[in-house]
């Protein structure tokens, strides 16, 4: 079967597909229907929605959501993108090394691994925004490196196994070196887990920007919903709409993005393939 | 002119006898929220904001301030100062006992002033800079030796600003490191308890307190909550009393004013003085050239700042010194060469005078809250609107204080001071050149350095007529007008949001930094 | 040789290994702090209000932040190795003292979250894993997935509306009613702690409580397709006797060693959500540590941490191997 008609048998997958698409394309066209810099203070402060031509409210400021929404989808997703192919790409490395070597390699690889590990990811992530100052190259760094050791474990362990099995062996025999088989041969037979992982990642490294933002460790000049919720937090109880708009962004966001990884899964795993 | 001030012990009587009648309501905790955390209770050596909300409680000062910011008794029962300015003499209660027992004596004041305050308090240099000796003729009384008149002086001898120190505990120690600093030991109406690490601080009533039948309360606990939000739910629910300076966000003090349970205020700030301003780099462009720096005060609305990011509380700024300086006759509202509104083509205008059109600017923020961040946004966006690009920068308080006032790394940055009881507490620390203090924070980061000025700040620092000294600053109001090294933006009211069954916890000028020994709850 | 004996030499062997880690969590955050802007000194002027030159020059000699880092680091080291975690500069409190201040707030909070989230997850998992594909599963899984995608803060803000100021069941913040002052082992007290501990718990293991359902919703659909629940099912055994007795003990296998790495993990504390009820935690100590350039704080934080994660994952990987006897230490 192919890949599209078994992630088709996933009916939540295929929702959270469209809504995603849907995401992604309200952060392509923010500018054709919000031209406006979303930090503009364009109407009266504080309108509820559907007041004042605001579709989803104004902030104190007199900030149009609804813009920040679009604006910020485009920063949240580049975010979580980012920061996933930086812990992916790195992890990747790390673990395959390490997986493919054994050994001395191995045992070091795995204890930085380990070392990242060990410290509280969340206030680690914190530290580094704090000393490399708030920008979104600062948080993307920081989300990938907390991120990256789960990705190193992951890729370890298929390298492990993998390199055990015949085919490996035979380009072992053949003579070919060891960046072909790693490249060539293994890293594409374990592409599938570290997609769904990957695709996981990129709604947590969501979650963490919002709650680095939520700090007050968000980038000042850009628009984000993690920017828009710590600006909207204090509002809360006088206009509920100002942070609660974002967050259902977010929350819709990772939603859609975990039941399209949940797809992968699915339609990636031989084994759950087999049964159901 | 002969200056002679006696207090009469009249006043203390008359809290007494008050004191006595309103004995039923005694009794009962108050919880105050503290944010953040303060590092120590050590009120000598740190003016802390969360310090000075704890510490008074427990330390006293020579005099307290009333609502008209009039002194009135405290640790000294009378003042007197000699014909000349230069002796101030100070006669002291009888009685008073620290918390451990040990007599309150005149060797303690020398001690403190002498020894603690004038070397490491981050003002009492300032304050007590006139201060050549103290002799302590007997155990009650104090006399100060100055070297010129210091007026200003008596404004901060407050439990808050000057608070008498234990010399028994402290002598010989290191003050920084001693243990009372975290175990305080004063002779106020609370005694400390116990400190649970980020939970409360607990202070009991002091049973040997001087003033007779005081203190109402039995114990005060000061909290910490960290987020905003909670500490108004917090309010809300009961479970604290009492917030004072931006405990509670503006925000939600509007809301919890139609509460029937609860009251606002902005009283007990007037000692403080806030002022919410801009300093600019005066030492490069583009803001060494003052038409640049008077075009970005020009572009600003700063009522909007005040409605919709402070909810109301605040008064545009006039000048450079605050109207509440208008009470001693220090304000000019007429050298007021300030922007009424914003006048954003006159901005412009002043700009291409100074050739100074399409520029780019870094705008850091300071780094104590989100108001200060939307006031940013604010600004960036009516900067744009003159043709100045501003990015915001908002870092955590070590780099940002490192970067304003040791690295002077900076175009403008947004600020707020205290401009105190008297501008030479408050004032003369921007703008002063020998205020130009690399490393020292909270001074003259703009590096703006004019003669005139300072010969006139000199001056005023001196001057005991009250006239004379209107008018010394009134030529001081005008040159930093024209100049703005500074550009401020507006009067900050801070608020008090509490229980409304809690009394008199705002009898002193100091408000939230007051002793709280009169204050009881009436339900 | 015996089991025992294996065991403690594969323990011994363990903690061996782990030392190079913490201690190369200490250089690195040594030296990445450093290379923050500003130092304890700032901030302790900044917030006096203003200081001398002078006065901040001689705090940081009383702190040693005069010395050249290689000098402090290794002085730093020394102190650790001879098991004293330094001064804090902020508290002027031993940081040991400090931290063990908050290492109980933070066990009941964590410990408690975690036992919520993986029993629920435990029972919702194993719900949705025998209603395989039916809207039950559906319904699960989406549940814990809104739960899991809701950002913390206001989960906890919106839990402080309901359930503290409208509904009044339970207060508003903090660990204890400051009003009251109870013994701390009177029976009074310890009610009191837990009052306040639900709300907090219960929001932190909604964000976990995702991961445990689904764990265990996998790890039972894995455990369903392996070769032994066919034998069983040819020997005649019950559909629920299979699943509640064979599959059910393999399937927790995962759950559990997840659950252990968790507790190790989470003893750093959760910052979010000790911030919005101002619980007294681990996580709100570092993060005022850190900015407050606390160094000895923050480091001894991240140390003793990083011991309790090595500690947590050995003893995880002894219970694992007393469930699944297939799985030798050593």
């Amino acid at each position: 079967m192919t890949f599209w008609s078994l992630f088709k048998r996933n009916r939540s997958a295929v929702l959270g597909l469209v809504i995603l698409l849907a995401i992604v394309f309200m952060a392509a066209t923010a500018q054709l229907f919000f031209p406006e810099d979303p930090f503009r203070l364009i109407g009266k402060p504080m309108s509820s929605p559907g007041e004042n031509g605001f579709l989803l409210g104004s902030d104190s400021l007199g900030r149009d959501v609804a813009s920040g929404i679009a604006h910020g989808a485009k920063t949240s997703l580049l975010i979580g993108l980012m920061a996933t192919v930086v812990a992916v790409g790195f992890g990747t490395i790390m673990g395959g090394l390490a997986g493919y070597y054994g050994g001395r390699i191995d045992d070091l690889l795995m204890r930085v691994t380990e070392m990242f590990q060990t410290i509280p990811s969340f206030i680690f992530a914190i530290l580094l925004v704090a000393i490399m100052k708030p920008s979104i190259e600062s948080i993307v760094i920081a989300i990938a490196v907390v991120s990256w050791p789960a990705v190193a474990r992951l890729v370890r362990g298929e390298f492990l196994s993998l390199k055990t099995r015949e085919f490996v062996q035979a380009c072992h025999t053949v003579g070919m070196s060891d960046i072909r088989i790693i490249l060539g041969e293994i890293l594409p037979n374990c592409l599938s887990p570290i997609i769904v992982i990957g695709s996981l990642m990129v709604a947590t490294a969501i979650l963490i920007e919002s709650g680095l933002a939520f700090l007050g460790l968000g980038d000042p000049n850009i628009m984000s919903w993690g920017f828009q919720i710590g600006a909207g937090r204090t509002l809360l109880r006088s206009a509920w709409w100002v942070c609660t708009f974002p967050g259902i962004a977010i929350l819709v966001t990772v939603l859609a993005i975990n039941l399209v990884g949940e797809g992968l899964n699915d339609a990636l795993n031989p084994r759950l393939r087999e049964r159901t | 002119m002969k200056i002679t001030k006696w207090i009469s012990g009249a006043l203390t009587a008359v809290t007494m006898v008050a004191a006595a009648t309103a004995a039923r309501a005694e009794g009962g905790t108050l919880v105050m929220l503290v944010q953040p955390e303060p590092p120590s209770l050590a009120s000598y050596l740190s003016t802390s904001g969360p310090i000075g909300l704890m510490a008074p409680k427990i330390y006293e000062g020579l005099l307290d301030y009333d609502k008209d910011l009039q002194a009135v008794p405290s640790l000294a029962k009378s003042y007197k100062v000699s014909a000349d300015g230069k002796t101030v003499t100070f006669n002291l209660q009888k009685g008073v006992k620290w918390h451990d027992g040990e007599p309150f004596t005149s060797a303690d004041v020398q001690f403190t002033v002498m020894e603690v305050l004038s070397k490491i308090h981050p003002r009492g240099p300032n304050s007590f800079r006139e201060v050549e000796s103290i002799d302590t003729p007997d155990e009650h009384t104090a006399i100060f030796n100055l070297k010129n008149p210091a007026p200003y002086m008596l404004r901060a001898l407050s439990g808050y600003e000057s608070p008498m120190a234990p010399k028994h505990l402290l002598e010989g120690e290191d003050y920084r490191s001693a243990p009372l600093g975290n175990k305080p030991v004063g002779t106020g109406p609370f005694k400390f308890v116990e400190w649970k690490k980020g939970q409360y601080i607990r202070l009991d009533k002091n049973e040997d307190y001087w003033k007779e039948g005081l203190p109402k309360l039995d114990r005060i606990v000061g909290r910490f909550i960290p987020d905003a939000s909670t500490r108004t739910a917090a309010m809300e629910n009961g479970e604290v009393h009492y917030g004072a300076y931006g405990a509670i966000p503006n925000i939600d003090a509007v809301r919890l004013r139609e509460m029937d349970s609860i009251g606002v205020t902005t009283d007990g700030y007037g000692m403080i003085n806030p002022m919410a301003l801009i300093e600019f780099d005066t030492t490069e462009p583009p803001f060494d050239d003052p038409k640049v720096r008077k075009a970005v005060s020009m572009a600003l609305d700063r009522q909007f700042l005040i409605d919709n990011i402070w909810f109301g509380y605040g008064q545009p700024a006039t000048s450079a010194l605050s109207s509440n300086f208008g009470a001693t006759g220090l304000h000019d509202a007429e050298a007021a060469n300030y922007p009424s509104g914003p006048n954003v083509d006159e901005a412009k205008k002043l700009l291409k005078e100074a050739g100074a059109e399409d520029i780019s600017i870094t705008l850091d923020l300071i780094p104590y809250g989100e108001d200060w961040r939307r006031a940013g946004e604010y600004m960036k966006q009516a900067l744009g609107d003159i043709g100045i690009k501003a990015d915001l920068r908002y870092e955590d308080v070590p780099t940002w204080l490192k970067r304003i006032y040791a690295d002077y790394d900076f175009d403008m940055n947004v600020n707020y001071f205290y401009q105190l009881p008297d501008p030479v507490l408050g004032v003369h620390r921007h703008y002063g050149t020998d205020q130009i203090r690399q490393g020292t924070h909270f001074v003259n980061s703009s590096r703006y350095s004019n003669p005139d000025l300072d010969a006139l700040l000199v001056k005023g620092a001196q001057e005991p007529d009250a006239e004379k000294r209107a008018a010394i600053y009134s030529d001081v109001q005008k040159i930093l007008g024209d100049d703005k090294p500074v550009a401020n933006l507006f009067e900050m009211n801070f608020l008090t949001v509490y229980d409304s069954s809690l009394k008199d916890h705002d009898t002193s000028a100091l408000g939230a930094y007051g002793s709280f020994s009169e204050a009881y709850f009436d339900k | 040789m015996s089991r025992t004996a294996r065991r403690l030499r594969y323990v011994l062997k363990r903690l061996l290994q782990a030392l190079p880690i913490v201690l190369a969590i200490v250089v690195v955050n040594f030296f990445l702090l450093h290379m923050a802007e500003g130092d304890a000194v700032d901030v302790l002027a900044g917030e006096a209000g203003s200081a001398t030159p002078e006065y901040m020059a001689e705090l940081r000699a009383k702190f040693g932040l005069d010395q050249p880092l290689p000098v402090q680091l290794l002085v730093y080291l020394k102190n650790v190795f001879s098991f004293d975690l330094g001064y804090s500069f902020r508290h002027e409190m031993p940081v040991l003292d400090l931290v063990l201040d908050r290492f109980v707030p933070t066990l009941l909070l964590m410990v408690s979250t975690i036992l919520l989230a993986v029993g629920f997850g435990i029972v919702l998992g194993l719900l949705a894993a025998t209603g395989l594909n039916t809207w039950r599963d559906t319904l699960i899984s989406i549940f814990a997935l809104v739960t899991y995608a809701t950002p913390l803060f206001w989960v906890g803000l919106m839990f402080i509306v309901i359930f503290a100021l409208n509904l009044g069941w339970f207060p508003t913040s903090g660990m204890k009613n400051v009003a009251a002052f109870n013994d701390t082992w009177s029976w009074a007290n310890i009610k009191d702690v837990a009052h306040h501990l639900v709300l907090p718990t219960v929001t932190l293991s909604l964000f976990y409580l995702a991961l445990y359902t689904r764990l265990m919703r996998a790890s039972m659909l894995e455990q369903a397709g392996m070769d032994y629940v066919t034998t069983a099912r040819a020997k005649g055994l019950t559909e629920n006797r299979i699943m509640f007795v064979h599959v059910l003990r393999n399937a927790l296998l995962p759950v559990v060693t997840m659950a252990g790495v968790q507790v190790g993990a989470l003893i750093g504390g959760s910052v979010i959500v000790e911030s919005v009820f101002a619980w007294p935690g681990l996580g709100m100590l570092a993060f005022e540590a850190l900015f407050a350039r606390d160094l000895n704080l923050l480091l001894g934080i991240f140390l003793l941490s990083a011991l309790l994660v090595v500690a947590v994952n050995l003893v995880v990987d002894i219970i694992y191997s007393s469930l699944d006897p297939r799985i030798e230490v050593g």
